[in-house]
């Protein structure tokens, strides 16, 4: 059962449209499982999830703790395997990736903003935005430090370029971030409640910079989050609850943040 | 990743945690510049005791007072076995011939101010002759000397060079053990001789040789075979033996009290001597490495756990298994290379300082390294590092990404 009805969904193409490719969904999960184990006792977590998100989509995964959304995006981010169902990324079955592909496809395909930020410490910014050009197997290191640095301009921290991450402030270091999950030109980029260490103006600015992002260049973002304010910013909500998908919705008056004022 | 990445990688680590990189060195540092120490001074020995090895002529043989453990096995001097009676008759063999007795006085010898300690040795003419030794100054000892009882001295080189350094020593008188000898001659170098390093010594006729110590006994004696060696041993054995009262039919060296060696057979016991003290100085290493090496794996495992989550994240942005393993392989690698070339300048300097300090009493102690023990020691250093930093290593690669970047 899908909560949504996608004209190209591949299971509904018949043989004579298949040449539809570029319709091939971003990301489309069927039943999609997961259960910890702690010896025999089975604790699940995902109870078959459903959906589909488009290339160039900007979605908010909400829910209360425990309802199972970081571990929804560690799968889809491919840092997690499902313990059942399918995960199809471009149209393509994941499960069976080997280690060393999926480092490739984190390397390559999506980017991650991280609640803590996750930077190296007592490190520049620059050097902080270069780390994943180290792992990509096709970008030449001649053109690191090039990229790098237009993916700092994007969030604005041209300025900062030398400076050591721990000079800056949350809202700076969690742009950081934010450059350095662009830096790749990744298909996706996964954003764990990337205001949660912030405080609300920051917030804004980082809200700021993702929705441009997602306005100007067409970026396909998943922000995770338990807070409705910031799940808003987003253009589709998906709600889950205990490890359902509750609802998915895109009929609310969309946030800006360019002009919001009740976070400032 | 390339390797350039990860090197610098590995390097920021070190660069970052400088005090505890430095701390987690110091084994590796103590380990390899003992080794390069406990080698220089080795060295530095070697050339003191032993000069540089000569080789006589194959007819060349020795007689010394003690014992040996079997063949090749280690000397126990003794003083008192081989008398003047005994080389009296000796001298009646006709396998073996040109018996030179020596005497050793004890004491210093002076020149002005300038004194050192070479071993003084009372002997014939032919000695030289049995030595392939000639005088590079002056005159050797001739019979004249010996029935006269002069009071004459002929210098080895070093012996003259420590004594008169740039001066002539010729018809210049010493002092040893309060009587006063004339120098006539200095002897060309000759380097070590049945365990002795004749550049050392002084000598002076036996005759007065035993009238200032009174000795019944000689030191040792040098002859020549007059054909065939193991004829001439096995002469000088059984005669000697036979004087000493010794019933050996087996022929087992426990049994006597005294020593036949060829020339060759001296070199071969200097060389087992040496070999022992190598491994034994290899011995010293391996352990000092291997507790430096437990060192360095404990710090790479705390480093590991504390890196937790900057692991997580670089295996979220891509980092494969291999690139995490190699760059925490680099790292402990890179922190014994480092060790190990300081501890290498230390030991050089350690090594420098001491025979500055002892040049000052021994002008013949010369700094000397051994450079294949460097060598050995720097790649053992690295070794280290692979060795016990390929665990640590491996448990950061196999750490899974989602569970690092939750780490607390």
């Amino acid at each position: 059962m899908l909560p949504f009805r996608y004209p190209y969904h591949t299971s509904q193409l018949s043989p004579k449209v298949i040449m539809l490719k570029k319709v091939v969904p971003l990301i489309e999960t069927v039943d999609l499982q997961k259960s910890y184990f702690s010896g025999d006792l089975e604790t699940p977590v995902l109870h078959g999830i459903d959906f589909v998100i488009q290339e160039g989509e900007f979605v908010s995964i909400m829910g209360p703790s425990g309802s199972g959304k970081s571990t929804l995006m560690h799968i889809l981010g491919f840092l997690d395997t499902p313990t059942s169902g399918s995960y199809l990324f471009r149209g393509e079955k994941t499960r069976v990736l080997e280690d060393d592909a999926l480092a490739r496809i984190r390397a390559t395909r999506v980017s991650f903003v991280f609640q803590a930020f996750n930077l190296l410490p007592r490190t520049t910014v620059l050097e902080n935005v270069i780390l994943p050009l180290l792992y990509h197997p096709t970008i030449p290191a001649s053109e690191r430090e090039e990229r790098a640095m237009k993916a700092i301009a994007e969030v604005g921290l041209t300025e900062r370029t030398t400076y050591l991450t721990n000079q800056l402030s949350g809202g700076q270091q969690q742009r950081v971030a934010i450059a350095r999950a662009l830096v790749t030109e990744p298909d996706i980029i996964f954003a764990d409640e990337p205001t949660g260490n912030l405080d609300s103006a920051s917030g804004l600015q980082v809200m700021n910079v993702l929705q441009e992002l997602h306005d100007h260049q067409g970026s396909t973002i998943v922000l995770v989050t338990h807070e409705k304010a910031t799940a808003e910013y987003a253009a589709r909500i998906i709600q889950l609850l205990d490890g359902r998908i509750s609802s998915d919705s895109r009929d609310f008056k969309r946030k800006d943040a360019k002009t919001n004022t009740d976070l400032k | 990743m390339f390797l350039r990445d990860t090197f610098k990688a590995a390097h920021r680590a070190i660069a970052v945690n400088k005090g505890r990189s430095a701390l987690t060195m110091l084994g590796v540092i103590i380990g390899v510049s003992s080794v390069v120490l406990m080698t220089a001074v080795g060295a530095s020995m070697e050339g003191l005791i032993l000069g540089q090895i000569s080789s006589l002529g194959s007819k060349s043989m020795v007689i010394m007072p003690g014992q040996q453990e079997g063949p090749g096995g280690s000397i126990t001097p003794g003083f008192d076995s081989l008398t003047f009676e005994d080389i009296r008759a000796l001298e009646t063999l006709t396998t073996a011939h040109s018996f030179a007795p020596i005497v050793l006085i004890e004491g210093t010898a002076t020149y002005g101010r300038e004194e050192t300690s070479p071993m003084t040795l009372g002997t014939v003419p032919h000695f030289f002759q049995n030595q392939h030794v000639s005088a590079a100054q002056g005159r050797l000892l001739e019979d004249a000397d010996m029935s006269a009882a002069r009071s004459v001295v002929v210098l080895g080189a070093d012996a003259a060079e420590d004594l008169f350094a740039n001066a002539d020593p010729l018809g210049k008188k010493i002092k040893v053990a309060d009587r006063s000898y004339t120098v006539i001659g200095v002897l060309n170098p000759v380097g070590t001789q049945f365990f002795q390093n004749f550049d050392e010594r002084i000598f002076v006729p036996l005759p007065v040789a035993r009238s200032v110590t009174g000795k019944r006994y000689v030191s040792f004696v040098t002859f020549q075979a007059v054909d065939d060696i193991d004829l001439a041993e096995r002469d000088v054995t059984s005669l000697l033996r036979q004087r000493h009262g010794i019933v050996n039919p087996e022929d087992d060296q426990d049994k006597d009290d005294f020593i036949v060696h060829t020339s060759e057979q001296a070199n071969e016991i200097l060389g087992t001597v040496s070999l022992s003290l190598t491994l034994f100085i290899t011995t010293i290493a391996g352990i000092s490495l291997l507790v430096g090496g437990i060192g360095i794996m404990n710090i790479m495992l705390v480093a590991v756990t504390e890196r937790t989550r900057e692991i997580g994240l670089r295996k979220a942005v891509g980092a494969r298994r291999r690139d995490i393993l190699l760059q925490f392989l680099f790292e402990a690698v890179m922190i014994t290379l480092i060790a190990g070339m300081i501890g290498v300048l230390l030991g050089i300097l350690l090594a420098f300082l001491i025979a500055a300090g002892v040049q000052k009493y021994m002008s013949s102690y010369v700094f000397a390294l051994s450079v294949p023990s460097i060598l050995v020691a720097l790649a053992m250093a690295v070794l280290t590092g692979l060795i016990f930093g390929l665990y640590p290593a491996r448990q950061a690669s196999r750490l899974s990404p989602m569970n690092a970047l939750r780490y607390e």
